[in-house]
């Protein structure tokens, strides 16, 4: 019996299509996995089911009926929790607080049944009690748990709601396996009472072992819905790629042992650090390497962690062959390091400043200039915004007035004046226009042709299997599979990056 | 017609204008108010807060909420640090000078680490070396003497010096000019707005962001002891609480020269403006007789009405 049915719906922002044609069947008493690329648009899905986004058009159909999600208050009125990806814990808060905060029990309408709040927040603590550790108990301030704990109160944030549909977008990242296992021994239970859930997990293995039917989203479409038990991986993979495999074919990129020399230019040892541990990979000079996977599984912490910000924690890194010190930026800079982070306006702009004071930073470090002439550093700046076809009024202009690509171009410019060795990208292309993103890989590709090394992450796929002579996926923080020569192929990428960590 | 609107919203324009009409209603209220002597004497007064202003106004470009609250102290201090120093002789000045820039730095650098390595606030970093420093002055008048200013301080001060103007207008000319000289044509001074209007994209470009800050703090503190050395040959003598009146007018001068409490943006020349603009409005309050509480209430008021019109444009804890 379907519970609940999207059909033919839709969301854009802007220009963006983020939704294109979404249909979705859950029916009571299943397990209904969704899995997408990133950006495939599963998350706009789920928030058009939660009520957070409304759907531009299509309709929502709950136990047959046409509804409206107008907000989260009435999704919950609709008998539907979610379970969100970004942990919407209040940190200053009781673990019973947080669990029941969706549905607070009161006393005479108004004040807090403290009485009722423990014995329902004690109901959901219990149920992890085995696999949880001593700590989570119903009066421990959420803000001192472990990551993982805290994922738990968040699942019995969810699981408080009781309500009939029950979407998970991502519940298992932080978890370890038993407490993994001990989840989905409870949703097993759940859906033989008869409850509807939503499964998003990028884990493969989880995947299988969770669900009863899978529906596959690719650019914003519903591919098909299939039964787990007559799929596999494979053929889930293959329609998360769909046709575009031959495309994926990299078309300039230069057989890395011709085109690139064979000195080392970067190596990388059992670097580890918050988010990434035991990396290790050289980059020739010459070579642009790609870093690949799923979105934050360690791609840009290990490259900020190259950069000085924050250091890492262990391991070793070789400039040549002397070791990296990794303090800060300022040090990195100094040995020949430059990073260009994908977060412009938190990392690379310096807001309401003039745009040849964005361009010269470097510059004057570089070469400890003291003075700042603006006529000697102008002559200095214009070739570098030149080269990347940059489209400004004046240097003196703030760089405000410019369109976000531009923004972006004056970023990568500053280390154009005096070439670093190593080119660290981290999601550099997140944001701009499509004009703005073909000079810059043109410029990287340059860069790499006058001996830079260079290593890139993008969370486009279509950028990395273009551009990078060779790929390393990540998986769970660590490297799961370097992809290279006619391996660089979006099947091949999205396995290493969906099998289990 | 764009380029007007933009030059009357410029807040140098609009002090200067405010500083005219003030001047204007302080000669009719007291005829003479607005005479060439007093206008001297009003900028020399000027001078004495600007200078303090200007170090005020690194720290504040710096951002992260950046302000100094022990100004004040630091220029008691260092009056009577001068004083005691020179003791009504000229043959002192120089030691006198040395050391009452040695204590400036030393107690901008306390502040400086304390907001930077020990990650205090600028506003309670300074307000707790303000009372340090207030404790101190109470400790040292029950010691030692106040001392007395060198004649020469003296007229440096009162005195015309160059085209009928005294020496401590020129030294703040001099300031002005250094100011605009480290903010807009030294990479010292590019860094200043860099970590003022973003911090992390300043580090991520290997700007020192740490150091940076414990220098405008430091010369926040050198500044502020040069204005008490001339403070003292303004007054003659020293005493305790004499630099306790600049924290206030100091801030409101920087606000009113149009650099936002949230940093970034902004330079010396409006705070100059600004600093004239106050010893106007004070003299006329002085004229029209409101005593010295009833002049705090009017400058505490006066920058409440300024952060409406100026403070808004970024939110300050954002």
């Amino acid at each position: 019996m379907t519970k609940l049915k999207l059909s033919g719906v839709s969301k854009a922002y802007g220009a963006t299509l983020a939704l294109r044609r979404g249909d979705l069947e859950l029916d009571t008493g299943e397990v209904h996995v969704l899995i997408g690329a990133n950006g495939s648009g599963k998350s706009t899905l789920c928030k058009i089911v939660a009520g957070s986004v409304r759907p531009d058009a299509g309709d929502v159909l709950l136990d047959g009926r046409a509804v409206t999600v107008s907000g989260p208050r009435a999704a919950q009125a609709l008998g539907i929790g979610i379970f969100y990806q970004e942990l919407s814990l209040a940190d200053h808060r009781s673990v019973a607080e947080n669990i029941c905060l969706p549905d607070l029990p009161k006393q005479s309408g108004f004040f807090i049944d403290r009485a009722a709040l423990r014995e329902k927040a004690e109901r959901y603590i219990a149920l992890f009690e085995a696999v949880a550790g001593a700590e989570l108990r119903a009066d421990t301030n959420v803000g001192d748990l472990r990551a993982d704990q805290r994922q738990l109160v968040e699942i019995m944030k969810a699981l408080a709601t009781e309500a009939p549909v029950l979407i998970f977008d991502e519940p298992t990242s932080a978890l370890d396996r038993a407490q993994v296992d001990r989840f989905f021994e409870i949703l097993r239970d759940l859906r033989n009472d008869g409850r509807s859930i939503v499964f998003i997990s990028h884990r493969m293995d989880e995947i299988f072992a969770i669900g009863d039917r899978v529906t596959v989203i690719r650019d914003g479409e519903t591919i098909d819905t299939m039964a787990i038990a007559e799929t596999t991986p494979e053929a889930v993979i293959h329609m998360m790629v769909g046709e575009q495999e031959e495309l994926a074919a990299p078309q300039q990129a230069a057989p890395p042992a011709q085109a690139a020399s064979t000195d080392a230019a970067l190596t990388v040892e059992n670097l580890t650090g918050a988010g990434f541990r035991d990396v290790s990979f050289t980059v020739r000079r010459g070579e642009i390497l790609g870093l690949g996977g799923l979105h934050g599984q360690g791609q840009s912490a290990l490259l900020k962690a190259l950069f000085g910000a924050p250091p890492p924690s262990a391991g070793e890194a070789r400039i040549a062959r002397e070791r990296l010190r990794t303090d800060s930026p300022r040090s990195a800079i100094a040995q020949g390091v430059a990073y260009v982070s994908g977060d412009r306006s938190r990392d690379g702009v310096i807001t309401g400043r003039p745009i040849l004071e964005n361009v010269t930073p470097i510059h004057a470090l570089r070469n400890r200039l003291v003075l700042a002439r603006p006529g000697q550093l102008a002559e200095k700046a214009l070739p570098a915004l030149k080269a990347l076809n940059t489209k400004f009024a004046g240097l003196s202009h703030s760089i405000g007035s410019l369109s976000g690509g531009n923004q972006q171009k004056i970023v990568i410019a500053r280390w154009l004046i005096d070439k670093p060795d190593i080119l660290l990208l981290d999601d550099p292309t997140k944001g701009i226009d499509l004009s703005a993103k073909t000079d810059l890989f043109a410029l990287i590709r340059r860069l790499a042709e006058e001996g830079l090394a260079i290593v890139l992450y993008s969370s486009e796929d279509a950028e990395l299997l273009n551009n990078a002579d060779r790929i390393l996926v990540f998986n769970g923080g660590a490297v799961s599979r370097e992809l290279s020569g006619a391996e660089r192929t979006r099947y091949n990428l999205y396995q290493a990056a969906y099998e289990a960590a | 017609m764009n380029r007007l609107i933009d030059i009357a919203k410029n807040p140098l324009t609009i002090a200067l204008v405010l500083i005219a009409a003030l001047l204007f209603l302080g000669n009719t209220l007291s005829p003479g108010f607005a005479s060439g002597g007093q206008i001297l004497r009003l900028l020399i007064v000027a001078a004495l807060l600007g200078i303090v202003a200007a170090g005020q106004n690194l720290v504040i470009l710096g951002g992260r909420e950046g302000i100094d609250l022990s100004v004040g102290g630091v220029v008691s201090l260092s009056a009577i640090v001068a004083g005691n120093v020179m003791n009504g002789m000229d043959g002192g000045i120089p030691l006198a000078i040395l050391a009452c820039v040695a204590t400036g730095a030393l107690f901008g650098l306390f502040n400086g680490l304390g907001v930077t390595l020990l990650r205090i606030p600028p506003l309670v970093m300074t307000l707790g070396m303000l009372g340090v420093l207030q404790g101190l002055l109470v400790v040292i008048r029950q010691g030692i003497p106040s001392g007395r200013a060198a004649p020469a301080l003296s007229e440096f001060v009162t005195r015309p010096f160059l085209l009928g103007l005294p020496g401590i207008i020129w030294l703040w000319i001099g300031v002005g000019l250094l100011m605009a000289f480290i903010l807009h044509r030294t990479v010292f001074g590019q860094r200043i707005y860099a970590i003022g209007s973003n911090e992390q994209a300043a580090f991520m470009a290997g700007v020192p962001v740490r150091r940076t800050r414990i220098a405008l703090f430091m010369l926040s503190g050198v500044f502020a002891a040069i204005a008490g050395l001339c403070l003292l040959g303004y007054s003659g003598s020293s005493f305790a609480n004499v630099g306790e009146q600049y924290m206030l007018p100091s801030i409101i001068a920087v606000v009113f020269g149009g650099t936002p409490l949230s940093g970034g943006k902004g330079g010396y020349t409006g705070t100059m403006a600004g600093a004239v603009l106050l010893v106007v409005l004070q003299s006329i309050l002085t004229t029209i007789n409101i005593d010295e509480s009833g002049r705090q209430m009017v400058f505490g008021a006066t920058l409440l009405v300024l952060m409406l019109f100026y403070g808004r444009g970024r939110g300050l804890r954002a």
